[in-house]
């Protein structure tokens, strides 16, 4: 009878707690899952240091490899603030440049994002190259305005 | 109307979705896999698609009938429809986890991450983490009658997850993309859209056929329970009386 | 024989089917060599190249032309690419070139660009969605009819 009990109570605890964390807990700081670069721009020195994530559209032109080693540097951009952004490694398979990416490290006192993780975004629209190629346009929510808000 | 000619009478027509569901999936199976182009951006991954969005839209669709079970319940206290609410739970968290499985997969290949915290996947697994916590309490209440009222309070109050999940890509930043499908329009041209069209359709009939056989079975057993109970209960008052 | 196992062969079949038709469709796209297999054997005719878009190589002339230098694990390759426009190509990509290698003059020439050879996830996320809702209902099924004899075997269940 008392490990039914226990076991009821683990329950609902398992779902208060779920609904709990969504309704308050750490939820909120997953809402603002990612800042934007015009955010970054205006961090205050308590955010050097502090590892947070970033995303934007890596403008057109900017991506510069080494020839030495593995690693890049990038602008990423919201439309109104560009961000400097630097990279060790390969970045993933769909990371291009005009298209969405989110970055996962430091903002520097040198006013450059030093990264350690790139996610690449890509929009919810699907077509083969041959459309593509053709310049179809799907309808679909502007990335850009998606970040602006 | 006896439960018996009830089940009877479902069994009759559930044929009808089985074998529809199996349609639908080898059309799909088979243009997504094989008929259709690669995407411009994402290539030949953009397949997993075919089998993610069916898989979690059907976890949603199930989520709502067991709201819509729960309500009923509550209102009209039918066992059976108990037993239905019980078996689309199951189904329901069986759906969940495999769309969060399958995202995994597609995630790695696109984004560059199995996980991430972000609202969309937050919102699904706190979906997953309800089904779970339903089915825990159901297994730990003694009392039948609790067990599916309790239940049912439980799956109407985790009902708000659902516009939650639906709405975390357009009310927050999210690594998830937007829907495809949507008020705005289609942003899927029609050779990637059919094979998701027919996987859809397919996934739904088969989450509807399963649904039958597990309600079947959840009152079958039930069933042969009661009897048996009962029929042990008269044998031991049969001993007393002699 | 029963009818469910009638009916589940079925499905076994067509699954088997699918599985042979997709791995057929697929079968040329899932061998590669890597840079320095070419340059060793120096094989003849088209041949499907792996390797990575070498940091600080990459120039384009128009739409449609490109050199790089293409990186495997122990040599690299000069590429020449001439074909439809390379729209995803980049420094630092992973990709597949099909082309012939030129002996004479050490480059590759390229003239289209493959899909880097991610099919695993692909097969991995179908057998994830399906083959544990099928092994369920397999099992639901044959429970269903299990729990349908005993009622009527045991008399468990009289006629109404």
């Amino acid at each position: 009878m008392g490990k039914k009990r226990v076991g009821m109570i683990v329950s609902i605890l398992l779902v208060g707690g779920a609904l709990g964390y969504l309704a308050l807990g750490n939820f909120g700081e997953n809402v603002v899952y990612f800042f934007t670069p015009s955010e970054v721009k205006a961090f205050s020195t308590d955010y050097y240091r502090k590892k947070v994530r970033v995303g934007g559209m890596v403008v057109e032109g900017s991506m510069e490899t080494y020839p030495d080693r593995l690693g890049l540097t990038f602008q990423l951009t919201d439309g109104e603030a560009t961000i400097p952004v630097t990279f060790e490694g390969i970045p993933p398979d769909l990371f291009k440049e005009g298209q969405g990416a989110v970055v996962e490290g430091y903002w520097t006192g040198e006013q450059r994002f030093e990264s350690n993780l790139i996610m690449a975004k890509h929009s919810e629209d699907y077509m083969p190259i041959e459309l593509k190629r053709a310049g179809v346009e799907l309808p679909r929510k502007d990335f850009m305005k998606s970040l602006v808000e | 109307m006896t439960i018996h000619r009830v089940i009877r009478k479902v069994q009759r027509f559930e044929g009808w979705f089985g074998g529809s569901a199996v349609l639908c999936l080898i059309a799909g199976l088979y243009l997504g896999l094989i008929g259709s182009p690669p995407d411009y951006y994402q290539g030949e991954v953009v397949r997993i698609m075919y089998i993610h969005v069916p898989l979690a839209h059907t976890a949603l669709l199930a989520y709502i009938v067991l709201t819509i079970g729960s309500l009923w319940y509550l209102w009209k206290r039918d066992p059976i429809v108990d037993n239905m609410c019980q078996a689309v739970a199951g189904l329901s968290a069986v759906f969940t986890a495999l769309a969060l499985g399958t995202g995994m997969i597609w995630g790695k290949p696109t984004w560059d991450t199995w996980w991430t915290w972000d609202a969309r996947l937050t919102s699904f697994t706190v979906l997953l983490l309800i089904l779970i916590g339903y089915l825990m309490l159901r297994t730990f209440v003694d009392d039948p009658e609790k067990e599916a009222r309790y239940g049912a309070i439980l799956a109407i109050v985790g009902f708000v997850d659902l516009p939650i999940i639906h709405f975390s890509v357009e009310w927050w930043r999210t690594l998830h993309q937007p829907q495809s499908i949507s008020m705005r329009g289609v942003s899927i041209s029609s050779g990637l859209l059919v094979p998701l069209l027919f996987m859809s359709v397919g996934m739904s009939l088969l989450f509807s056929y399963m649904l039958m056989v597990r309600t079947q079975l959840l009152y079958l057993d039930r069933l042969l329970h009661a009897k048996k109970g009962r029929l042990l209960s008269q044998f031991h008052l049969s001993k007393s009386d002699s | 024989m029963t009818n469910l196992h009638i009916r589940w062969g079925g499905v076994c079949i067509v699954a088997i089917v699918l599985i042979v038709l997709t791995y057929d469709h697929y079968r040329d796209n899932l061998a590669s060599l890597a840079p320095q297999q070419v340059r060793q054997e120096a094989p003849k005719g088209d041949i499907r190249v792996l390797g990575m878009v070498q940091g600080g190589t990459l120039e384009t002339r128009g739409a449609g032309e490109a050199t790089f230098a293409l990186l495997g694990e122990h040599a690299s390759l000069p590429v020449h690419y001439e074909g439809p426009p390379p729209d995803n190509l980049r420094e630092l990509k992973i990709l597949v070139l099909i082309g012939t290698w030129n002996v004479g003059a050490q480059v590759f020439e390229a003239r289209d660009i493959g899909i880097v050879p991610n099919y695993g996830f692909i097969a991995g996320a179908y057998l994830l969605g399906l083959l544990p809702l099928a092994l369920l209902l397999f099992a639901m099924t044959r429970r269903v009819h299990f729990l349908y004899d005993e009622i009527k075997a045991s008399k468990l269940y009289e006629e109404e």
